[in-house]
């Protein structure tokens, strides 16, 4: 989901507008507008579509340390454009001018030591500094980068990014082909015409690798989520934020869901989800499909309340399990703040298969 | 004690015009160096503000050759790991040049509001970029409780926040978007959303002002900020940056860091510390504010000789009534303090006054300072007056101390003479006789130390200036001897034709414990007023001669801009074409001047292409035209006096310079006379500079006129030629040359008003001491008027006096002016600048000093002689 920027609460600051700090005042004339179905095609829907005016490569993953250590990741790269590409480029025209505007977050959650540690890297896209391009794949910033292994198959990506005290470089393989979310990629934030992205998910990725944790090499292992999301339009006024869930069960099946939340403290009609078999079958998943009941609540520094604790029903799919962060403070105090966080996923309903992990992203609580 | 302290109070009280012209001397001593601290301070302090706003936190920078470092490199440092781990120093580019808005030089900033937050710091505190950004931030939970959360410094993101988005936007996708402070803008007449043209090197580009400072201070001042590809743009430096801001940690790991990255840097570029460019830049107007600080030094060493002359009159005034107070009880002990008290409240208030008045007096200097500043190293926007602490202090002990220890000798010498003595003025002349015979072996050590300290100091600018005082205390030491002297042998020629001249004249022999002082302090103010207008008339003659030798062409043409060695200031090449197709060009000179790196900093560079005459051109200090000429076209260099003085290079050596290619040794085939740049310069062929620097631009061109055709017409041709495309700087030989001689005009005026300064100082120093003796000696002139002189013939006699004191004054200061150009030119400008200077004397040097000394000791004795006329006998007979 990650709309994290351009949705980015609206708490207290009125329409959607004021929310995004890089939505550029929301004109979103002029850019291609997510209205219909599209036909996706690999490898390359992989790389971007500068004619939307954001998108973005999303990896949240959950990792086994050779020590017995766990840790959780995300490295998300976001572009926008500020406006659309219009003029075309002048004799003399320094390399330097763009509207595109690349932001990259990278956090970890170090489980053992309940520390959790962001960064965040903002460039234009332009000069070699930042961009997207494919084939073959490539998204970066500075040296944090996604992209596809030099010489091998679209399914298998590399991971790369640095923060204080934590560097972590993995490959990634995709087990699972690109699911589309939605309505065959289609996928609705809203009522209004065109408060659609395209998106489509690869819920479950291998991933294998080193994480320098204050100098000292650590090898892991573990499984990862991609999420891809290109559109023009944002959340209707009436929205308030997201709950998203995304969780990757014992049994091989993983489960999307993301409840948008109107500001009157109910749930859009809009919100829906996709359920993927451990066969790879996938299933719509409607509002009316999910139920989920907050069973606790965490707040930040500043007083503000997240939901930290969910029983999670989703009687189509025979799941029926509670959901908790793996620690209460996940919350990344960006450009813009939203609760970004690993959770264990257990079973409530009595299959012991239905435990497993996943990664849970809270927007819209936080005054930005 | 209270009769002492009330004779004391009472003395000053019926003195006034006394006390006040030794306040005044005081204070205009003390008010000129408080100026000439203002203006220097000032205008180092707003330049270290914008350098400062510039570089932001940078801990090095990344520099290259005259057209900075390609872009490319950034990229790669930014995006390939250094293999430091979280060492990863932070990067920021940089575009800057200059450019003109209105009549407005302003130094335009290109920067990425985007690239290494940490580093443009204190560019977001002032709210100057767009992006207040939160980059990193921890959580970690520890027993429960949340603690750090490094991320969360100040997020105040609300009511300006939608106005910040907006800003970014047009940052980003408005062409020629702009941000400035607002006291300039409004200075400018330039609103936000107003549009309105930058001028670079004559080339206007329309902008528009997206956004304003508003709480940066001065350091803004001179600043606009751009985004970087709108810099490289109008700047004409697509592709390249200016430089590469670095930051690293401090201590060994940031050595660590540094010596990783200085193994990945290309040979072109180099490492530089932060803090060496703003002191390197400030180094090279360091000669010129040591020379505006040993001006206002003479300021108050004249002031001193003159607050000694004030205080002894005022005790030798009180040598009757001290005897008696000494014979009623008084203790040396009590007589001391309170002529010392007296010197010290003197010397406070004076201070205080002298504070007040540079302030006043320090507002104007600086506009004179910044101003040749401006017109000889770097661009600066000086408004904000700065005053150190340590000048006030230093006014206020100057002040005081002066005034004390100009008061110590006599205090010394009343306090220490017995009660009866103190009656006696004859006492204290006889002593003062003793002592201007002593003062002559003084003055003779004084010039003999003085050419000592000159001849072992070698390159050292502050031992000749040391010399220099020396000097000029010399003069002052041996005036009281020669005045004696010289009245002396006046006294007896001119007593053969009346025996009231030989009184005159006598009495000044006789007085020469309140004579002496004053005409020394004039003989030395004068002494450094003909000096320093020798050395200026000589150096003007010096730049005369050198203008007309080398300039050969009849028509010279540049892109403007300030900075001569920027690279923006380029002749664009299609205009150059025009140009050159213009009737009645017949030949044309080429050259390209940039700043190029060198192991002793940077040098200015001038790469020549030459027509036959150029050659010419140059006047030799080292080698000869017949072996250079063809050297240099072998690619050798030549340098100019002044570079061979700063870096220590002598003919024959090799210079080593930072080409595009890594550091390469060039040799020296000559060493040219120069007064143009006191940095010095390096000549070199333009095809030798091409192939080296990778540099196609022009920055200007000489053009060498057909058999017949006359300058203006033709000039009005190339401005025809490069209408419309490019405003280029186009002027006549003889126009360029009026010009070059205005600008060396404007670089003295400070001289000039600081030496008026001194002279000021003496004249009323002077003014002070005579009207005091004369008035002293009013009973005197009243016996001798009773015998039969008359109004008019006493008037005549206090006139002849003091304009005899005038000349004497000046006879000793002739001499000594002499001496003093001489260390002027030959010590100070040499160690100063490496030049050296013919030395040209003309009569119009003297005749101000001749003005100044004689008009001084006449108005001297303007009002006694009125007094004197007017004042009845009997009252003046009758004691006081």
């Amino acid at each position: 989901m990650a709309l994290a920027v351009t949705a980015g609460a609206a708490q207290g600051a009125g329409p959607m507008p004021d929310s995004g700090v890089l939505d550029g005042g929301m004109r979103t004339q002029g850019f291609a507008q997510v209205l219909a179905p599209r036909e996706f095609e690999f490898s390359r829907d992989h790389g971007p579509h500068p004619d939307f005016r954001q998108e973005w490569w999303y990896v949240t993953g959950n990792l086994d340390a050779a020590t017995g250590e766990r840790f959780g990741f995300e490295l998300t790269f976001f572009r926008f454009a500020l406006a659309p590409e219009s003029e075309r480029a002048r004799r003399d025209e320094s390399r330097w001018r763009t509207r595109q505007i690349y932001m990259a977050h990278f956090a970890i959650t170090d489980v053992s030591r309940k520390r959790f540690r962001f960064s965040q890297k903002l460039s234009r896209a332009a000069a070699g500094l930042a961009g997207a391009q494919t084939p073959p794949l490539r998204v970066w910033i500075d040296d944090w980068s996604l992209g596809t292994v030099p010489a091998a198959d679209d399914a298998h990506w590399s991971l790369r990014a640095a923060q204080s005290g934590y560097e972590l470089t993995v490959d990634a393989t995709a087990l699972l082909a690109p699911v589309l979310n939605g309505d065959k990629g289609l996928s609705r934030k809203s009522s209004e015409p065109g408060s659609a992205s395209y998106y489509y998910s690869i819920p479950r990725v291998a991933v294998r690798g080193r994480l320098v944790r204050d100098g000292q090499p650590l090898d892991v292992q573990g499984l990862a989520w991609v999420d891809r999301e290109w559109g023009s339009g944002t959340l209707s006024k009436s929205e308030q934020g997201w709950d998203w869930f995304a969780l990757q069960l014992k049994d091989g099946s993983t489960l999307m869901f993301y409840a948008l939340r109107t500001r009157d403290g109910g749930r859009d009609p809009n919100s829906a989800g996709t359920w993927v078999s451990a066969s790879g079958q996938s299933t719509a998943l409607s509002n009316d499909d999910v139920q989920i009941d907050v069973e606790d609540y965490w707040t930040n520094p500043r007083g503000e309340r997240y939901p930290s604790r969910w029983h999670l029903r989703v009687p189509k799919a025979g799941i029926d399990v509670g959901v908790r962060p793996v620690l209460p403070d996940q919350e990344l105090t960006t450009l813009t703040r939203y609760w970004e966080g690993a959770v264990d996923v257990t079973e409530a309903g009595g299959n012991p298969n239905r435990g497993g992990r996943g990664y849970v992203e809270l927007v819209g609580y936080a005054a930005q | 004690m209270p009769t002492l302290w009330a004779a004391s109070f009472r003395h000053l009280l019926r003195h006034p015009a006394q006390l006040a012209l030794a306040l005044v001397g005081l204070s205009l001593g003390v008010a000129t160096i408080i100026a000439v601290d203002i203006a220097t301070a000032s205008s180092r302090r707003a330049f270290e503000l914008s350098m400062e706003a510039v570089n932001g936190a940078a801990t090095h920078q990344i520099i290259g050759g005259p057209q900075g470092i390609d872009e490319r490199l950034y990229a790669d440092l930014r995006t390939r790991d250094l293999q430091v781990g979280q060492l990863q120093p932070a990067f920021a580019p940089i575009v800057e040049g200059y450019v003109t808005v209105g009549d407005r030089t302003m130094q335009l900033v290109g920067v990425d509001p985007l690239a290494s937050p940490e580093l443009g710091a204190g560019r977001e505190r002032h709210g100057a970029l767009p992006v207040g950004i939160p980059h990193a931030g921890e959580a970690v939970e520890a027993d429960g409780a949340q603690v750090a959360d490094a991320g969360a410094h100040d997020r105040g993101r609300d009511g300006g926040q939608k106005a910040r988005v907006e800003a970014l936007r047009k940052w980003f996708t408005e062409r020629g978007a702009v941000v400035m402070a607002a006291r300039t803008a409004e200075q400018l007449g330039i609103t936000v959303d107003r549009k309105f043209d930058v001028d670079v090197g004559g080339v206007r580009h329309p902008a528009v002002l997206i956004a304003q400072i508003t709480n940066a201070g001065a350091a803004y001042d001179a600043l606009i900020l751009t985004d970087i590809a709108q810099a490289q743009e109008w700047l004409g430096s697509v592709g390249r940056l200016s430089q590469i801001d670095v930051r690293v940690p401090d201590g060994r790991a940031g050595e660590a860091v540094l010596a990783r990255l200085r193994e990945r840097l290309p040979p072109d570029v180099q490492l530089h510390e932060a803090q060496g460019r703003t002191r390197e830049s400030l180094d090279m107007t360091g000669a010129f504010t040591t020379n505006l600080k040993a001006m206002s030094l003479l300021a108050l060493l004249v002031s001193t000789l003159l607050i000694y002359g004030a205080i002894s009159f005022a005790v030798v005034q009180r040598r009757r009534i001290i005897g008696i107070l000494r014979a009623l009880g008084a203790t040396r002990y009590e007589v001391l303090l309170i002529v010392l008290t007296e010197a010290a409240a003197l010397g406070v208030v004076g201070a205080a006054l002298g504070l007040l008045l540079g302030l006043a007096i320090g507002r104007e200097l600086l506009t004179l300072v910044s101003r040749t500043i401006n017109d000889l190293y770097f661009v600066v926007a000086v408004n904000d007056t700065t005053l150190p602490v340590s000048s006030v202090v230093k006014a206020l002990l100057g002040g005081l101390g002066t005034a004390l220890a100009a008061a110590l000798l006599p205090a010394l010498e009343v306090a220490g003479s017995a009660p009866q003595l103190g009656l006696r003025r004859s006492v204290l002349e006889a002593r003062a006789i003793n002592i201007a015979r002593r003062l002559i072996t003084v003055s003779a050590i004084l010039a003999a130390s003085a050419g000592i300290v000159v001849l072992v100091s070698g390159r050292n600018l502050l031992a000749g200036f040391v010399a220099l005082f020396m000097l000029l205390l010399s003069v002052a030491a041996i005036t009281p001897a020669v005045l004696r002297g010289l009245a002396r042998v006046a006294a007896r020629v001119a007593g053969r034709v009346s025996p009231v001249a030989r009184l005159a004249f006598g009495d000044i022999a006789a007085s020469l414990s309140r004579t002496g002082v004053a005409v020394a302090a004039l003989g030395m103010a004068v002494a450094a007023m003909i000096g320093v207008s020798i050395m200026v008339e000589s150096f003007r003659e010096s730049l005369r001669d050198w203008l007309s030798q080398t300039m050969r062409a009849d028509i010279y043409v540049t892109a403007p801009g300030p900075g001569a060695d920027r690279p923006e200031r380029r002749i664009e090449p299609d205009v150059m074409r025009a140009l050159l197709a213009t009737p009645g060009v017949a030949a044309h000179s080429e050259s390209r001047q940039v700043i190029v790196e060198s192991p002793g900093g940077p040098v200015p560079l001038s790469a020549l292409k030459l027509t036959a005459a150029g050659y010419s051109g140059l006047q030799w200090v080292a080698g000869d035209a017949a072996y250079a000429w063809p050297e240099f076209e072998r690619g050798a260099v030549l340098i100019s006096e002044p570079l061979a003085w700063r870096l220590q290079l002598k003919n024959g050596e090799q210079l080593k310079l930072s080409t595009a290619s890594g550091v390469q040794g060039f040799r020296i085939a000559g060493i040219y006379r120069e007064y143009g740049n006191d940095r010095g310069n390096v000549l070199m062929s333009l095809a030798q500079y091409r192939r080296l620097w990778h540099d196609e631009e022009i920055t200007g061109m000489g053009v060498y006129l057909a058999p017949g055709a006359q300058p203006a017409p033709v000039i009005a041709a190339l401005r025809a030629a490069a209408r419309g495309r490019q405003a280029l700087f186009i002027r006549s030989n003889a126009d360029l040359r009026a010009l070059s001689m205005s600008i060396f005009e404007r670089t003295f005026v400070i001289t000039r008003v600081l030496y008026w300064l001194a002279a000021g100082v003496a004249a009323v120093g002077l003014i002070s001491a005579l009207l005091a003796w004369e008035l002293e000696r009013s009973r005197e002139l009243a016996i001798v008027r009773s015998l039969g002189l008359t109004p008019v013939g006493s008037a005549v006699l206090i006139a002849a006096q003091t304009a005899f004191m005038g000349l004497v004054a000046l006879l000793a200061a002739i001499p000594a002016g002499l001496l003093t150009a001489i260390v002027l030119t030959d010590v100070i400008n040499r160690r100063a600048f490496g030049w050296q200077i013919d030395l040209h004397l003309t009569s119009a040097q003297f005749t101000n000093a001749l003005l100044l000394s004689v008009t001084a000791a006449l108005v001297a004795g303007l009002y006694p002689a009125w007094r004197t006329a007017t004042a009845s006998i009997a009252g003046d007979i009758r004691e006081e």
